[in-house]
């Protein structure tokens, strides 16, 4: 019963987007605009501006351009339209029409943005407004190709809590039970000698001397080599990840790797590692030329090799351009379930998960496991994650899912800043790509699957992938900590996580239910898999915009009514003075989430 | 010898006392208990022994030893041992846990694998090889299958001829139910034996009574219509029931003047009233052509005079709209291959292509869509509609019921919802009997058009979850009961046909109906039938928000009680402006004013899709641009993004797409907790309030939840191990696919139309 439309959170994608402080102050600065400035935040430009929607007709409104927004007002009308777009979402701004244009509206500017939507505006011929806008709007959407700094670096928000404070490797793996007597904790990174792609602490097999690490980093892909991702509590069962082997057209064997893998079989006692190689056959086959390859069985004699048969970034990418074609701007209507299988999105989904479900398998049943793609940082990331977040119940937590994305993305250097591309003009550079995106998207299927099983709800995904684009806080930006440390993110920007743990309520599911120990294992099949509308579908406007699932919000009036009964209730048994042997007085708090005042009115109008 | 195989001897004398667990059951094992559950009125017609049910896929480890039955009501397994992993399922009063009505046995296949051979037995069949195993094609999209391997090779064979005849029945009044129901009347004179009595202490209005439809023509507001009683005795059309409504200015001579004019004499018939007047309507065609402009003419003035603001009438052709019976039948056929028959894994990558080649989902929305016009007609443009089909019971039964549903909040409560099919398929006279095939004479016949309507039920349920008092279970299982021939709600093509029949089989039963008229049959809706009461809650919806809305701000709650005042339950709150003027729709009403600026923006652009965006779509992105009421209008989102694949109808029996522990049964789990601790507070506090008694947990008996709160209940509690997104249907052994994949039987079943055609005897040796 939960899958119910559940739509976005309007035009706005980022919600709530400032700290109540912050808009009070910047209100004073811009008394025009009626949207609440970020401090930090500045106005750039203003101007008169049709705005082309694409689903209702030509909006005419003024524009503001902030050093972080884009947002449009309608002044034609009683019924307010309105677009507020962070600048960073934006992937390309173009010039449509000349000055031979004939028709009104077909001089103006198209935007493309990275979320799913593109924008159209129309201008008048006259003067250069149109030249001006568009040089604003170049300058400030892509900063890192005009010499300027990203908006995460002039923000001056302030939030409680310390984002950045969310992940302490140490910590994290003391809470899996590292080091111990098969595992040691490393500092051989720690000025990025070793591999600087990979973060500063590294858990890798005891017996493994610091020169082996050094040795085994020449046979791996950017010195890559394999290292802990997750450890089994019970059976000791490890996740390891690299990147692929420097094998080459030559067949190259390296015996210190060779010896490596074998260490990390041996630490529990496994007979055979289980490589999983998240490529296609051909693909690693094919990596030979270029100088990589895969584990021969020769060579690793007690490992077994697996390919997962996961399409490499370029395949995403036009999937997913495939997908934003019959969502955007009108959803596909005729033939729509053919159309959506020939982008084949929902088939990527499938493989990525059910190799995560295959690693997660794996591990639970006591074999310990290596991953890898071709460097490491993208299929290695979803498979070993996902797997990790059906392995650990620990990451399916408000927290702990802040943490696996720390480590696993972050940390193990996905290349946020190749794949998304902040601030940068060139919108079709080949690296980009919606890896990141895609796992995002399977941990809802996965939501969606156990809806009882994770303590977040869709909207901190949502709100996750909107800051993935935003630029508006640190979290995402640049492709590894080596990078990010030299320019001194942490210190100069502030963490998602401080924004989004300033408000945890917005982002509880009521139905969270803790079990502690459960492996979740979706079912990876087409029968199950759904396009993630809200997510993909959300700017059409004939979809219901409500701020929570149904489902969701009528479960936290329930619990709400479930509070103010035991309270009258005791209320009661107080001024009755004869208490009753009732095991309902002790009324604390409830599980999850106690509604409090941010039900404000229910569905039902009276 | 094979079950005393499984008790082994003792080879030495223990002296420990045995567990006591395995002493009390030990004695059982052995087969004399194996015998089958009858209902009064059942017989066993045939049976085997040593009977294997195939229950894994690959191995036959998991594979139950018993004994296979065949009544003349259902295809029975007995067993001692029960399922390996199904630990729970819901257990039906009528059928056991491994029965199968034989009116749900669509085709039996028997096979000798020994010798390659296989046949699809009809009625009357012979059989020239001794079969090993028996493959029951379900309609509920089952598949059964039992293997002969240790039975007796003829009395296998002659079980497989029994349940093979005995699922064709050649009269209606071999179906079951009339002898279930006749039982009743043998006890003593007249007296009711079986079951309980029908209607009594039923809340649904069956509509078979002039009351029921004046208490409708009250709650609806329809002043100016009522009831007729010139088909009393069936005299004016054999398939309209006894009492309709009509306008009140169309006399009954007048229709029994017309009534020649319509097909099947079946004059229109007032289905619901819109609050702002509007009525709602539906009819045969007209027969003769010479006569039609008259007729129609005639009727339309008669629906306009009923109408406060004698507005016009809008007919809906829905043959010209909507896709035909066998079209839903070629449909559920293709749907039913691609979601239980072919293999699992190798359908994976064309799975969202073969739904669409089914047409299905498209049909679904297609309807879906037809009745948002015709709430739009009645909602905004406020005119009363006819809904036109050829022989006004299939497509409008379908129509009428959807348009209720999105207009109306009463029909989305449990009793509402019942007495809406009661009034617009089972009194309307939907064919159910030939819908059903339950004969399986007519092949043409058959159509799943009510299963078509529980689906676009469901897509509006699965989007407004709140805003039904009944789950999917319910709807699921409301739509499996059309297999248990017993219910008068689905035997029958008619009330004519279910007088006629009931009153033909007394007479020649010699069975006296002391005051009745005909046999009682009793309604699905008498639940207790089929369920016990506890399984009974699991029909519902914790989530409901009924007539008394709670209200939460800044944190008390307030409850109001929705009262609505007469004539306002669904529009007036959305303030639409009247479109009509004495009667007449202006041309410039389309409600779409716009602002000149904007329509002077609207260029050449060549990449803005033109939007000339009709009036009813204007109306229904209005409605999506508001809030929902979820005591008021409702309307679908018809994105083919948002209808979804009914996964627990569809899917249930299919063992890959199961997600143990997973589904939103665990949404619902939760829920149910919850609501339940929360009717657990209100009793407490109403006691309270009263006498002061102690307080106490009176409120189990009657909890209206399915899963109870528990003693702690701050503690959240995790969901059952045995829940999964099928349940509370199981997919053990109900889907025994794999096995007959890579035989040649599989090749031979993916041809023609999926279910073998009773033509086609492939390898048969005749």
């Amino acid at each position: 019963m939960a899958s119910a439309p559940i739509a976005p959170y309007n035009s706005s994608p980022l919600g709530n987007s400032s700290s109540p402080n912050a808009s009070r102050e910047s209100l004073k600065m811009e008394p025009l605009a009626d949207f609440a400035m970020l401090p930090g935040e500045e106005r750039v430009t203003d101007k008169e501006i049709i705005y082309i929607c694409p689903f209702n007709a030509a909006v005419k409104g003024k524009v503001f351009i902030t050093n972080y927004r884009l947002y449009f007002k309608n002044t034609d009308s009683e019924t307010p339209v309105t677009l507020d777009v962070p600048l960073g979402v934006i992937s390309r701004v173009e010039k449509m029409g000349g000055a031979s244009s004939r028709g009104e509206n077909s001089y103006g500017l198209e935007i493309t943005c990275k979320d799913m939507r593109n924008l159209r505006f129309a201008l008048k011929q006259e003067g250069h407004s149109r030249r001006d806008i568009f040089e604003i709007l170049f300058k400030y959407a892509f900063p890192l190709s005009h010499g300027m700094q990203l908006f995460a670096f002039l923000s001056q928000e302030k939030y409680e809590e310390n984002g950045w404070n969310v992940y302490e490797p140490m910590d994290e793996y003391r809470r899996q039970g590292l080091p111990n007597s098969e595992w040691r904790i490393t500092f051989i990174n720690k000025t990025y000698e070793l591999c600087d792609t990979y973060p500063t602490v590294l858990a890798v097999p005891y017996k493994a001397t610091e020169e082996d690490l050094k040795r085994v980093a020449t046979f791996r892909s950017r010195c890559r080599i394999p290292v802990l991702s997750w450890f089994h509590k019970e059976n000791h069962a490890v996740i390891t990840r690299c990147s692929q082997p420097l094998v080459g057209m030559s067949g190259k064997r390296n015996k210190d790797d060779e010896r490596y893998l074998d260490l990390i079989r041996e630490a529990n006692g496994t007979t055979k590692l289980t490589i999983y190689d998240a490529r296609p056959n051909v693909n690693a086959v094919a990596n030979k030329a270029t100088g990589g390859g895969y584990e021969g069985d020769d060579a690793y004699q007690n490992a077994e090799l697996v390919f997962l048969d996961i399409h490499n970034i370029h395949v995403m990418r036009e999937s997913l351009k495939k997908l934003k074609d019959i969502v955007y701007p009108n959803v596909e209507e005729s033939h729509w379930l053919s159309s959506l299988e020939s982008t084949h999105w929902l088939e990527h989904i499938k493989l990525v998960l059910s190799g995560a479900i295959q690693v997660a398998d794996k591990v639970s049943s006591g074999s310990s496991v290596v991953v890898h793609c071709s460097d490491g940082w993208d299929r290695t990331a979803q498979l070993t994650s996902l797997a990790m977040l059906m392995l650990d119940s620990y990451y399916r937590t408000l927290r702990g899912f802040q943490v696996l994305l720390e480590k696993e993305w972050i940390g193990f250097g996905h290349k946020f800043a190749s794949r998304i591309g902040h601030g940068d003009k060139n919108h079709a550079d080949q690296d980009r790509s919606p890896i990141f995106l895609q796992f995002i998207d399977c941990v809802w299927q996965m939501t969606k699957q156990f809806p009882t099983a994770f303590e977040f709800n869709e909207r901190l995904l949502v709100v996750i992938l909107d800051h993935l684009y935003s630029c508006r806080f640190g979290t995402f930006l640049y492709n590894c900590e080596s990078v990010r440390d030299s320019n001194s993110v942490r210190g100069k920007t502030v963490s998602l996580w401080s924004f989004v743990n300033s408000d945890t309520s917005l982002y509880i599911n009521p139905f969270y239910t803790p079990e502690s120990s459960r492996v979740l294992y979706p079912v990876a099949s087409m029968r199950h898999l759904e396009l993630w509308v809200t997510y993909y579908i959300r700017w059409n406007p004939r979809i219901q915009h409500q701020q929570q699932s149904p489902v969701e919000q009528r479960y936290k009036e329930l619990l709400a009514l479930r509070d103010q009964y035991l309270k009258k209730l005791e209320e009661l048994k107080l001024s009755d003075s004869a208490p009753s042997s009732t095991h309902l007085t002790n009324s604390s708090t409830p599980n999850a989430a106690t509604p409090n005042q941010h039900i404000t009115h229910l569905q039902t109008p009276f | 010898m094979m079950f005393s195989g499984k008790q082994t001897k003792p080879t030495f004398k223990s002296y420990l006392p045995p567990l006591q667990t395995e002493s009390k059951k030990s004695p059982q094992l052995p087969i004399k208990k194996l015998e089958a559950k009858l209902l009064p009125g059942e017989i066993v017609v045939n049976e085997a022994n040593f009977v294997r049910k195939c229950i894994g896929a690959e191995s036959c480890q998991d594979d139950l030893w018993g004994k296979l039955v065949c009544t003349n009501f259902k295809v029975s397994f007995i067993t001692h041992k029960s399922l390996p992993q199904q630990r729970f399922q819901c257990t039906h009063r009528l059928l056991g846990e491994h029965d199968i009505p034989l009116a749900c046995v669509e085709q039996v296949v028997t096979v000798n694998d020994v010798k390659g051979k296989q046949k699809i037995l009809g009625s009357n069949q012979k059989l020239k090889f001794n079969p090993t195993e028996l493959i029951l094609y379900c309609k509920d999209f089952r598949i059964i299958r039992f293997r002969f391997d240790e039975a007796g090779p003829e009395s296998a064979k002659k079980v497989c001829l029994a349940i093979a005849h005995y699922s064709h029945p050649a009269d209606p009044q071999l179906l079951f139910g009339f002898e279930y129901v006749g039982k009743r009347y043998h006890g003593s004179t007249g007296e009711r034996v079986n079951g309980v009595d029908p209607g009594g202490g039923l809340q649904t209005p069956l509509f078979d009574c002039s009351s029921d439809w004046d208490r409708e023509i009250k709650r609806t507001g329809a002043s100016e219509w009522r009831v007729c009683t010139v088909n009393q005795g069936y005299f004016i059309s054999p398939s309209l029931p006894e009492f309709f409504v009509v306008p009140v200015s169309l006399a009954d001579q007048d229709l029994k003047q017309y009534a020649c004019f319509f097909y099947s004499q079946r004059i229109p018939l007032w289905c619901w009233n819109h609050s702002s007047g509007s009525a709602l309507v539906r009819m045969s065609n007209i027969s003769d052509p010479q006569q039609q402009r008259k007729v129609e003419q005639r009727i339309s003035s008669t629906i306009t005079k009923s109408h406060p603001l004698r507005s016009d009438v809008f007919k809906s052709d829905l043959d010209k709209n909507l896709p035909n019976i066998q079209d839903i039948q070629a449909a559920l056929l293709k749907l039913r291959q691609t979601c239980v028959i072919d293999p699992f894994e190798e359908s994976e990558e064309k799975w969202l292509s073969s739904l669409e080649s089914s047409r299905w989902m498209e049909y679904v929305r297609t309807f879906l869509r037809h009745a948002v016009e015709i709430v739009y007609m009645l909602e905004s443009r406020r005119v009363s509609v006819i809904l036109l089909e050829k022989e006004d019971r299939d497509l409008s039964c379908v129509i009428s019921s959807l348009v209720q549903l999105m207009c109306d909040p009463h029909c989305r409560s449990l009793h509402g919802f019942q007495g809406l099919i009661q009034k617009e398929w089972v009194m309307a006279g939907h064919r159910f009997l030939d819908r059903c095939n339950h004969l399986k004479k007519n092949d043409k016949e058959e159509s799943p058009v009510f299963l078509l309507f529980l689906d676009c039920v469901w897509q509006l349920w699965n989007q407004y979850p709140a805003a039904f008092e009944f789950t999917e279970v319910y709807l699921t299982v409301l739509g499996d009961s059309m297999w248990v021939p017993v219910f008068s709600t689905f035997l029958f093509n008619c009330p004519r046909q279910r007088a006629e029949h009931s009153r033909d089989f007394a007479s020649s039963k010699s069975i006296h109906l002391g005051q009745d008229q005909a046999l009682r049959f009793p309604p699905v809706w008498d639940w207790s039938q089929q369920f016990s009461l506890k399984d009974q809650t699991l029909f519902n919806n914790p989530l409901y928000v009924g007539k008394i809305a709670t209200c939460v701000q800044n944190g008390t709650v307030k409850t109001f009680t929705h009262r609505r005042s007469k004539k306002n339950y669904s529009s007036t709150m959305r303030g639409l402006p009247s479109v009509l003027r004495n009667g007449s729709l202006g041309p410039n009403d389309t409600l779409a004013r716009r602002n000149s600026l904007v329509l002077r923006l609207r260029s050449d652009l060549t990449q803005v899709r033109e939007q000339q965006e009709t009036p009813s779509e204007r109306f229904v992105r209005e409605f999506f641009s508001r809030p929902v009421d979820l005591q008021g209008l409702l309307l679908p989102q018809l994105l083919p993004s948002h209808i979804s694949v009914w996964k627990l109808y569809f899917l249930r029996w299919v063992p890959e797409a199961q997600i143990p522990q997973g589904g939103p049964i665990t949404t619902f789990h939760k829920l149910s907790v919850l609501t339940d601790e929360i009717e657990m507070l209100q009793n407490q506090l109403r006691q309270y309030k009263g006498a002061g008694s102690t307080p106490n947990n009176l409120h189990t008996e009657h909890s209206k939840m399915y899963f109870k709160a528990t003693s702690t209940p701050q503690q959240s509690p995790a969901p059952p191990e045995y829940l999964s997104s099928s349940f509370p249907f199981s997919p053990v052994g109900n889907l025994c696919r794999p096995g007959i994949l890579g035989t040649p039987l599989s090749k031979f079943l993916n041809g023609a139309k999926i279910w073998l055609s009773t033509e086609t005897l492939a390898n048969e040796t005749v």
